[in-house]
């Protein structure tokens, strides 16, 4: 066992893996500090409630004191930003992730004029799988912030209202802080599918640790035929499942404290 | 609520005109470009149109590589042409080689850019790489849809089976019945199909060769360089053996690498003028007899 791990083979492949991990890694912290708050946003368009035709509705409907029909319940309705956001929400999660990183790489260098606008060499396909795991995430987590702050009861916001606070203070003070104590289990979930879900990028050539495992079966540095070096990296990814678990476990315990 | 319905309806329509207004505009302007290109630019107002027109004909690939300072050359490990040694970081082989060599004619640095052999021409049509140079077999698909050097390298598919079967698979006319491992897309695809095998695509060549070791897969075809490479004693794959060449049994002729660029590149002259220059001076046999190549190496 000890002769396995000192064998030069064995410390090869393990670099190697070590250097894939490590781009893994780049991917899944960059995917969770860009779709985090982004994810937020996306939350806020598909819950906005602006309804351009509403009032101009209502004031016809008034002028002319009729009981609005069903025309009129549509047009009141209408939602623009919040039925583009959630159309939006349909595509990014209708659509499988590998072809978003498969598209959003080759087809604006195809249709452009100017040509590929990613970065040549490795930066660039890191930076193209960056941008397609950060929107997919966000919608993700779009949705899962929208139940968390529609869950929250609204006696709670009434209750700020009562006690004085601004609107702003109530979103930040009162739902939000409810919100994140409820959206943690669901997150989790989200978080570490993230996880194995970085090993698409390869789809791209993304030198990540799965690609790194498998240029051992074809031959890499000398050595092919080897296939437990793609076993291999369960190891890698149990590992940091296990860290991340450990991480999100707490944060449920530290948000125990008020319990709505 | 029909007057605004209306009013709406009106909004529709004139929004859509004047998107036809558009699309007709800029529809009609690259038909002039077009028509006034094919007349090679006569007058002097069709001047400018004519040299965008020769631009879709010749790609300046050079003048942009040099721009960028680097070439950028899409390969798959592939011993021995594109690889790297045990503990180094450096790639090597004969096509790697010669990628640096041509890099320096062309006064740039080179770099090597690992793909998705599916994709080669999205990666280079994209612009994310500058060439495909790696063992490409020039196949109509390959010739088609890229501008290619001149054959550089002869090849043929082989039949790579486990060494203890050997006596069941030496002297075949035919693959029928039997479960052969290939490369999704590659040539050797084509040749199992053609004998009349039942394919198991994998994703790389080396792929194929798991799935003969393990036993998933009857045997595999594969490019005859890769099999004298990976099977055999004193490779990871010693209980392997291949013979048969299959070009032959379906009386085709052998196969040629060659390296692909844009179609249209203007990188493709400056190709065939650099393995000309580098064939006469000796540097191409040199550089392929170090990997074992100076029988399959193109040198007229």
């Amino acid at each position: 066992m000890i002769e396995f791990f000192q064998s030069s083979v064995t410390q090869t492949v393990l670099t190697a893996l070590n250097k894939g991990f490590v781009v893994t890694l780049e991917l899944f912290f960059v995917t969770l500090i860009g779709a985090l708050p982004l994810g937020l946003v996306i939350a806020f368009g598909s819950m906005n409630r602006w309804a351009p035709l509403a009032r101009l509705t209502r004031w016809v409907l008034f002028r002319r004191g009729q009981e609005p029909g069903r025309m009129a319940r549509m047009l009141i309705a209408f939602r623009p930003i919040s039925l583009v956001t959630r159309f939006l929400v349909w595509i990014v999660r209708g659509t499988p992730l590998i072809l978003q990183i498969i598209a959003l790489f080759y087809v604006p260098g195809l249709v452009l004029e100017g040509g590929n606008p990613w970065p040549r060499g490795e930066v660039g396909r890191m930076a193209a799988v960056c941008v397609a795991f950060i929107i997919n995430y966000a919608f993700y987590f779009s949705e899962i912030y929208r139940g968390g702050i529609q869950g929250v009861p609204a006696g709670q916001s009434e209750a700020g209202l009562v006690l004085g606070m601004t609107k702003g203070q109530i979103f930040f003070k009162v739902t939000l802080l409810q919100m994140v104590k409820r959206i943690v289990p669901p997150m989790s979930n989200e978080i570490i599918t993230l996880v194995k879900d970085t090993s698409l990028a390869r789809a791209i050539a993304l030198q990540e640790v799965i690609w790194a495992a498998e240029s051992f079966m074809k031959g890499n540095q000398g050595i092919s035929g080897l296939w437990w070096p793609l076993m291999f990296t369960a190891v890698y990814y149990l590992a940091f499942s296990a860290i991340v678990t450990m991480v999100l476990g707490r944060l449920e315990k530290k948000l125990d404290y008020f319990q709505v | 609520m029909k007057k605004m319905l209306s009013m709406a309806l009106a909004l529709a329509m004139c929004l859509s005109l004047a998107a036809c207004g558009s699309g007709s505009q800029s529809g009609s302007s690259s038909a002039a470009g077009s028509s006034s290109a094919s007349q090679s630019g006569g007058s002097q107002s069709a001047g400018s149109a004519s040299s965008q027109g020769e631009q879709e004909d010749t790609i300046a690939d050079v003048q942009a590589v040099k721009d960028q300072g680097t070439l950028y050359v899409g390969i798959t490990n592939f011993a021995p042409l594109d690889y790297k040694e045990e503990g180094s970081d450096e790639w090597i082989g004969f096509d790697a080689d010669m990628a640096k060599l041509f890099a320096e004619s062309l006064g740039v640095a080179v770099e090597f850019q690992e793909i998705t052999w599916d994709y080669k021409v999205q990666e280079l049509e994209s612009k994310t790489i500058d060439c495909v140079w790696n063992g490409m077999t020039l196949t109509d698909e390959v010739l088609a849809a890229m501008g290619t050097s001149e054959p550089y390298c002869t090849n043929y598919q082989t039949l790579v089976f486990p060494a203890d079967k050997a006596a069941d698979f030496e002297g075949l006319t035919s693959l029928e019945g039997l479960n052969i491992a290939v490369e999704s897309g590659s040539a050797g695809e084509k040749a199992a199909q053609e004998l009349g095998a039942t394919t198991v695509p994998v994703q790389s060549q080396a792929n194929t060769l798991m799935e003969v070791a393990s036993g998933t897969s009857d045997a595999a075809v594969i490019d005859v360089l890769m099999a004298a490479e990976m099977t055999g004693e004193g490779t990871s794959y010693a209980n392997l053996a291949y013979s048969l060449n299959l070009n032959d049994l379906r009386a085709e002729e052998s196969e040629f690498y060659g390296v692909g660029f844009r179609k249209g590149s203007d990188l493709v002259d400056a190709f065939n003028q650099f393995w000309a220059e580098k064939v006469a001076d000796g540097t191409v046999l040199e550089v392929a007899t170090t990997y074992g190549l100076q029988d399959a190496v193109v040198l007229d």
